[in-house]
């Protein structure tokens, strides 16, 4: 019996060393392992996603390498899901989040926004036979979202977007029944299968309705974006200089184009400006 | 059930049984509606156009097709051996299924370019994440049972407060707990450590209750025996007792690996790349995401299959051992 303690003591103790935590400023231990883990999540096209190559590929993914080159680094990603991201106090486990994360009050108490690197339009998608041709039509209707997103804060009438620059909205839907799910795209799987079946509209970004459209999916975008998302590169609290180097190096990639050369890539046009 | 040498005249051979199920098969069919199928293309000289068939056409391939079916299983019944009615009955079911989710328009290259890493990525993962966890829960679960059965109350609480909480816990909250709850206390451990020690206590807390089901089946003379030899309690637990219960804790701890397997997917959440997780992601970018989860779907049958087979050899394996 000794023996098998012993063993299960010590195995437990090996478990729990990996990954223990560095000590001291986010940006040293980064500079110190010539890595930056980068957290972000694999069901987002066409900001993040798996590729044919079974590789981590996307916007998001190519703006989080070039500040890894800018840094001078190597880059490793990480996939847990959205909710543990959003949760905070990361210990460590990864450096940064690009993840087209909306900067919001709530969120500014557990994470730290350090640059705004593009802007997304929301909007409003319905099924191809939808009688439905205004955003304010949905009102009291059956709406899909992502649960934990800027979209369901702002059918709940709660989004409040902490960032300078970000251009005023109103809410135009009044009283949705609100439908939330692990991803946008599974809502929008609902969606397809016709108009009221299960869902009467989907609010989502833009660029995601444009990638289902593209992929055959039967649904139509309604009205003009309801508003404009700015989304931010997040870290954990509590490391100025990572912050203040982290800021430098976007208004960096915005100056030199390097930004709008990566959204022209992925989405056709520019979203590092709402101009 | 036991086979006994009592006989009786089988059901399918009673005319009014076979008329029953025929009645209730045309039923069936009727309310699915069958006419817009292959099958009523099929008898489009007799209905004419499916679309436009109506009542008739949905009548006359329902009739047909729950002819067939009856057919079928008088055919099947007719069949000599047991065994060659299961082979049978397993192929019909495995074309119907197969035929079911061809009527899904999958892309089957998508499929091909993608189950390679499915394997290589997925599966290695599934089972390596579920066989460490498996062995840990062994030991967690012999020291739990020796604790449960023992007479010092300090152990016996330890062990019990420990099944309950995490038997009483879904694993999915599990997983959450030890993966955010660690780092509170200064651990900050990774996915792949947090989910196997999420599955192994868990695990360990069922498969304390199986070990000390299995020690508690020993003879109490077996016991006796060996106090009165002289032996210490951990000398009769390791040379008497635990030799003599391993043979019956073996074939559900077999189970309860096949379980395992299944449930590491619950892990994905926490963002380790096992089978389930790329099952929901690899097929975002294109919107094939029916043809991630059919696949998974059938990988995840495919192992608990080869292990259901194991399992069963392991089985008659101890059970010859115990006649003997």
């Amino acid at each position: 019996m000794k023996l098998t303690k012993s063993l299960l003591s010590a195995a437990l103790i090996a478990l729990l060393s990996i990954g223990m935590a560095q000590a001291g400023e986010v940006l040293d231990s980064i500079m110190a392992k010539k890595t930056i883990m980068v957290a972000t999540d694999a069901n987002w096209p066409p900001q993040s996603f798996i590729n044919d190559k079974n590789v981590m590929d996307g916007f998001d993914v190519d703006v989080a390498r070039e500040i890894a080159r800018r840094l001078g680094v190597e880059i490793e990603f990480i996939t847990p899901s959205w909710d543990i991201i959003t949760a905070g106090n990361w210990n460590g486990r990864w450096d940064m989040h690009v993840g087209s994360m909306t900067p919001t009050k709530v969120r500014a108490k557990k994470l730290a926004f350090p640059a705004v690197y593009y802007y997304t339009p929301a909007a409003v998608a319905v099924h191809k036979s939808s009688k439905i041709s205004s955003v304010t039509a949905l009102s009291g209707k059956k709406v899909g979202t992502g649960t934990g997103t800027t979209f369901e804060l702002y059918l709940q009438g709660d989004l409040a977007i902490d960032a300078a620059g970000a251009p005023k909205f109103d809410y135009q839907i009044s009283n949705p029944e609100i439908k939330s799910y692990e991803t946008s795209t599974i809502a929008l799987d609902d969606l397809r299968l016709g108009d009221g079946v299960r869902l009467d509209g989907v609010v989502s970004s833009l660029p995601v309705f444009l990638e289902a459209i593209e992929n055959g999916y039967p649904i139509k975008v309604v009205g003009d974006p309801i508003f404009y998302e700015p989304l931010a590169v997040t870290i954990d609290l509590g490391d100025a200089e990572l912050n203040d180097k982290l800021k430098e190096i976007i208004s960096w990639m915005r100056k030199d184009g390097t930004l709008t050369k990566i959204s022209k890539k992925w989405y056709g046009v520019d979203y590092a400006t709402t101009d | 059930m036991i086979q006994d040498t009592v006989t009786e005249e089988l059901l399918l051979r009673k005319p009014r049984f076979v008329f029953i199920i025929f009645a209730l098969a045309c039923i069936g069919f009727i309310i699915i509606d069958p006419s817009q199928s292959a099958v009523g293309h099929f008898l489009a000289p007799v209905i004419g156009d499916p679309a436009e068939s109506g009542f008739h056409g949905r009548f006359v391939t329902s009739f047909t097709l729950a002819l067939l079916f009856v057919l079928n299983l008088i055919a099947i019944s007719l069949l000599p051996a047991f065994r060659y009615q299961v082979i049978v009955v397993w192929i019909e079911l495995a074309v119907l299924f197969l035929a079911f989710f061809y009527s899904f328009d999958l892309s089957f290259t998508f499929i091909r370019s993608k189950i390679g890493f499915m394997i290589t990525q997925g599966i290695f993962t599934t089972l390596y994440v579920s066989a460490i966890s498996i062995a840990i829960a062994f030991v967690i679960a012999i020291i739990g049972a020796v604790a449960k059965l023992s007479s010092n109350g300090f152990a016996f609480a330890i062990a019990s407060f420990y099944t309950s909480f995490f038997r009483g816990l879904p694993l999915l909250m599990q997983v959450y707990l030890i993966y955010l709850g660690f780092p509170q206390l200064g651990f900050v451990i990774d996915a792949v450590p947090a989910g196997i020690i999420a599955l192994s206590l868990c695990y360990g807390a069922y498969m304390t209750e199986i070990f000390r089901a299995g020690i508690m089946s020993i003879d109490e003379g077996q016991w006796e025996g060996s106090r009165a030899l002289g032996f210490k309690f951990g000398l009769t637990m390791r040379k008497i007792i635990l030799p003599q219960s391993i043979p019956l804790i073996i074939p559900p701890t077999g189970n309860q690996f096949i379980a395992m397997l299944k449930d590491s997917s619950l892990v994905s959440v926490i963002g380790v790349w096992e089978l389930m997780f790329l099952a929901r992601t690899l097929g975002n970018k294109t919107f094939n995401h029916m043809e991630m989860l059919i696949t998974a779907a059938m990988l995840y049958w495919m192992m608990t299959m080869v292990l259901e087979l194991i399992q069963s050899r392991i089985e008659r394996k101890y059970r010859k051992k115990q006649k003997r």
